[in-house]
């Protein structure tokens, strides 16, 4: 029965932990999917969602949870920015992003990656600080999970959930999914392309931001400048697996590497799970390039 | 038909290398050993040339070879004393054989997929190599070869001025305007009467050689090697932004990019330390978004002469 | 962009083989004659007044908590030394100067800093950095260049399997880290306590639990679950939940002052409460007992050096072993005088120790010569404010001895061995 019930509780984690990795992607694969460019940057501004949780904490009090939001509306701002600075000059009047471009975001948004983590250095200085949170635990059966983490991956899946919402059933998000599919497309449904691939832009900043919030409940004392190097990895990997550009693509994305980590974890050795997770990337894209989703 | 004759842009060059060279002979070991980290990341800068410069394949994840250069250096020379030029050969080799089959699967994907496919070839290899005590599993693989600077130095010289020679005559060859092609369009590629994935993969392997080189040298100088900094994505960052600052795919923009990345490094490493890594940010975003062929692009166009003379 | 293609005659192509060819050959001809061509060292001509001693220290990134104490220490025993006559050499005394760079905690920084500190800065003798992964890349420059090298930070025993002539280690190795704390649960007739021991996957860590697996096994204890996690791990509760399901009472391991976080922290959010829990490095630091606050209470580790222990010139005369250096009042005393040094901890005591006994060495070998001072520290068996010192053939400390402390009620107490303990080990560990 031992061995059962560590299955059992190591799925349990894995699933919880594969949440939060799913939202942590997710705002990737919103600007990934819509706009066509992957931000090399995108593991930075979860660094900085994880370093606004610390802070509001700090100074306000406030847990991971209720600094979400709050990461959220920097990460809109931030967002907005982004897309003028970077992103603009690319993708107007374009139809479809070229190689040239894609080279060219990748460059810029990398150079940032660079910038944004050194500047972090230098204000938060390179010391690792987390941000204390433990509501308790909870028994169910013979898995007891921490609330902490349980509540992240509710939120998670909730806040996938919303952008599908949002995508699926209002005005801008139709207009969205047109941009997605065709630039053109966007101004026969009356609305300018720049504004919509801002707006999708913003989001995504968003979602990262406040992912990068609720990450902090598993990382107790891991928030640092340079924790994008690890993240950014892993939401590339999940935005491949699920497909860029699919909502729920990231929550199959996320789900399957945290399980695949935990479980491998248990039965052969941290680095064998880690490498695995990573390799997983390499089969998927010779073999179903437009992710495991449909 | 007739090659062009060398233009100046080689001649300069050459004279270049062989000030670096007097300067490691006459200026003494204080100097030279500024000078070797300055070659390494000129040789490095040359490598990834090969495969972002001229191919537009944005590889994040070359440190990869220079990895297997020092873990081939470091092993050859640690457990079985043999010379370590022997080491670097063989780190050559393995960066060529790795790149060859790395390549193969890899170079189907275009575009950001093969850029995340090279981050995360790189983080995956480093868990493989914790795996393994032969590697030592973490841990260092140390040799001591007591004090050789002049050993060090002139290898990664010679390296470079291949690289350079290598790089000049491709991007003047009709191969090298097929490589180029694949930038743009890779059906054009296959115009020179040589298929795009072959092309792709010479680029690839010849970058996977010289960084296995490279690496090799990097480990010999510092008398060993350690999976976390072997691994350092820093070193591919660095590279990356080295060929962007300088211009991409040119003869000259690799070695202008390592200097103007490494020089003001060495000084701000030790006053302030992320000065440097900050800047280096600034320019690549800068260069990358106004001057997508870097200082030599820019140098061009402000000077007509520049512009036949620099390549 | 370029000139339309040309096709590469021929000819032309046999010559640029040709003359690659001819490079490869003759620069390698070149460098093998340069390969067993012995240069003469940088900074050749010692400088004859101060002795300057270089090092890189992590002032942030990963091992900033220890790195900070670890500076404060040095510069402590410095101007201890400096105030006290200096270093003498041959009847002239010269002060110590300390030439440091932070090295940000990056194992990829050392090896330039230390190139640079040997050969721009001229330093004549050197300190290891903070931590056995970056002494491990320091090292090999000190064979490489011909500098005697102490490591205050770097413990793991591989160090010391290199066949360095240079490097000598003035901390207990790594492998004797959790001895007293198996030694303790022994003697006190819980030798039926199933152990588990999991650990991070850096060479201290994994040197450190290895030995302690093997100790205890020796003892006939119970290992029932023995695993490392790799830095990537941000999820330890599935190490936990396993260790807790093989029926482990007792946990030893850990990794630097963020693994003791992570474990402690982990622990009560996958509800398992040890018995004995021992981990490495973290818990000596007060920083543990302020980002835990109970939790920390009753956590044991093992510890190089507390100042609640005290060696006087007293127990060296007892023992016969000669004194040099301050005592612990005065190093503390001078250690409080630094900036931002807060209390010592034993990563104080080990590097001011290593300064100390560099001077000691210099003044034995009457000379600043590299070949001298390593004869003269290889040969050393003396007693500091921080224990004695005594290294084996291989450079690796034999003569210092650690203690187990524990958190009692926000304050730390040495509790093994009996010898020096200022209380004992209070069992079993309650989670608050």
């Amino acid at each position: 029965m031992v061995a059962a019930e560590l299955i059992v509780t190591d799925l349990a984690f894995g699933l919880m932990l594969g949440c939060v990795f799913s939202v942590v992607a997710h705002g990737l694969n919103m600007i990934w999917g819509v706009v066509k460019v992957v931000n090399i940057a995108h593991g930075e501004f979860i660094m900085l969602g994880a370093y606004g949780a610390y802070f509001l904490n700090l100074f306000a009090g406030l847990t991971p949870l209720e600094t979400a939001p709050v990461d959220a509306a920097i990460g809109l701002l931030v967002g907005y920015a982004f897309y003028y600075a970077f992103l603009h000059r690319e993708l107007r009047n374009k139809e479809t992003i070229t190689l040239q471009s894609e080279m060219v975001t990748l460059a810029a948004t990398f150079g940032l990656s660079l910038f944004v983590s050194n500047l972090a250095i230098i204000l938060f200085t390179g010391n690792p600080v987390g941000v204390n949170y433990n509501p308790g635990t909870l028994q169910f059966g013979y898995v007891r999970v921490p609330l902490a983490a349980l509540y992240v991956a509710i939120l998670s899946v909730l806040i996938i959930m919303g952008t599908w919402l949002f995508l699926e059933r209002t005005f801008i998000g139709s207009a969205i999914r047109a941009y997605a599919q065709d630039v053109t497309a966007t101004e026969l449904v009356g609305a300018n392309p720049a504004k919509v691939a801002s707006l999708a832009t913003a989001l995504g900043f968003a979602v990262t931001m406040a992912g990068g919030a609720l990450l902090t409940v598993w990382i107790p004392v891991g928030i640092n400048p340079l924790m994008g190097a690890l993240y950014a990895p892993i939401s590339f990997v999940i935005v491949v697996l699920g497909g860029p550009g699919k909502m729920w693509g990231s929550l199959v994305g996320g789900l399957t590497l945290g399980v695949v980590i935990d479980l491998l974890q248990a039965f052969t050795t941290a680095q064998i799970a880690y490498a695995a997770a990573f390799l997983i990337l390499i089969p998927v894209l010779v073999f179903r390039p437009e992710g495991l989703l449909k | 038909m007739k090659i062009e004759k060398p233009g100046l842009t080689l001649y300069g060059l050459c004279i270049v290398m062989a000030l670096l060279a007097s300067a490691a002979l006459l200026l003494g070991v204080a100097v030279s050993s500024i000078l070797l980290l300055l070659l390494i990341y000129a040789a490095l800068a040359y490598s990834i040339n090969f495969i972002t410069g001229m191919m537009g394949y944005v590889d994040f994840g070359h440190v990869l070879f220079m990895a297997i250069g020092s873990y081939a250096l470091a092993t050859l020379v640690s457990y079985y004393g043999a010379n370590p030029l022997l080491g670097v050969g063989l780190g050559a080799l393995l960066g060529l054989v790795f790149a060859l089959g790395i390549g193969l699967v890899i170079l189907r994907f275009r575009g950001v997929y093969f850029a995340i496919a090279t981050v995360v070839l790189v983080l995956a290899a480093y868990n493989i190599v914790l795996q393994f005590p032969q590697l030592g599993a973490g841990g260092e693989i140390i040799f001591n070869l007591t004090f050789q600077p002049l050993a060090t130095y002139f290898t990664i010289w010679t390296i470079v001025l291949i690289e350079i020679v290598l790089t000049y005559y491709v991007n003047r060859s009709r191969i090298g305007f097929g490589i180029r092609a694949i930038k743009n369009e890779e059906d054009a590629a296959s115009s020179v009467g040589v298929s795009p994935r072959t092309l792709k993969l010479t680029g690839y392997m010849l970058g996977g050689l010289f960084g296995g080189a490279a690496g090799a040298v990097y480990a010999w100088s510092i008398s060993g090697v350690t999976a976390g900094p072997a691994f350092d994505f820093t070193f591919s960052l660095l590279m990356l932004a080295m060929i962007i600052i300088g211009g991409v795919g040119t003869s000259i923009g690799p070695l202008l990019g390592a200097v103007v990345v490494y020089i003001p490094s060495y000084f701000l490493l030790t006053t302030v330390a992320q000065a440097q890594p900050l800047m280096i940010g600034l320019l690549v975003i800068i260069m990358a978004l106004f001057l997508p062929d870097g200082i030599v692009g820019l140098l061009r166009r402000s000077n007509q002469r520049l512009r036949l003379v620099l390549e | 962009m370029q000139a339309k293609p040309r096709r590469l005659a021929t000819r032309t192509t046999a010559i640029i083989v040709i003359v690659i060819v001819a490079l490869v050959v003759a620069s390698g001809g070149g460098v093998y004659y340069y390969v067993n061509y012995v240069a003469r060292p940088p900074c050749a001509s010692a400088p004859s007044g101060n002795i300057k001693v270089g090092f890189t220290i992590s002032l942030t990134g990963t091992y900033n908590v220890e790195g900070g104490k670890s500076l404060a220490g040095i510069q402590a025993a410095a101007s201890w030394i400096n105030d006290n006559g200096g270093v003498t050499v041959n009847g002239k005394a010269r002060n110590i100067t300390l030439d440091y760079y932070d090295d940000q905690s990056s194992s990829t920084l050392v090896p330039q800093l230390y190139t640079k500190i040997i050969t721009q800065d001229c330093a004549q003798f050197l300190l290891a950095p903070y931590s056995s992964g970056l002494t491990g890349a320091a090292a090999p420059l000190a064979e490489q260049y011909n500098r005697v090298m102490l490591s205050h930070g770097g413990s793991s025993d591989t160090i010391w399997t290199h066949g360095y002539q240079n490097v000598f280690g003035v901390l207990s190795p790594a492998s004797t880290y959790f001895k007293n704390a198996i030694d303790w649960l022994v003697a006190n007739n819980h030798s039926g306590d199933k152990l588990a021991i999991l650990h991070a996957d850096d060479t201290f860590s994994t040197a450190a639990s290895a030995a302690a697996a093997n100790y205890a096994a020796g003892l006939h204890l119970d290992v029932v679950y023995n695993d490392k996690y790799s830095a990537t791990t941000q999820d330890l509760s599935t190490q936990l939940i396993a260790a807790k399901a093989a029926g482990a009472e007792d946990l030893l391991g850990g990794g630097h002052f963020d693994d003791g976080l992570k474990i402690v922290h982990q622990l009560s959010s996958v509800g398992w409460t040890p018995k004995f829990i021992s981990l490495l490095v973290a818990v000596t630091e007060p920083e543990f007992q302020q980002q835990l606050g109970g939790a920390a209470n009753l956590v044991t580790g093992p510890s190089q050096w507390e100042t609640i222990v005290t060696y006087s010139p007293a127990t060296a005369q007892a023992a016969n072993i000669p004194w040099y250096g301050p005592n612990e009042t005065q190093f503390v005393n001078y250690y409080s005088k630094q900036s931002n040094a807060g209390s010592p901890t034993y990563h104080s005591g080990e590097a001011g120790a290593a300064v100390v006994v560099l001077a000691d060495a210099i003044q034995t070998a009457k000379s600043t010569d590299t070949t001298n001072v390593r004869q003269a520290i290889s040969n050393m068996h003396i007693m500091t404010f921080f224990g004695q010192f005594k290294v084996d053939a291989t450079g690796k400390q034999s003569g210092h001895s650690m203690v187990l402390v524990q958190w009692q009620s926000g304050g730390l107490a040495v509790v093994a061995p009996d010898a020096v303990a200022s209380g004992t080990v209070k069992y079993p560990y309650t989670g608050s």
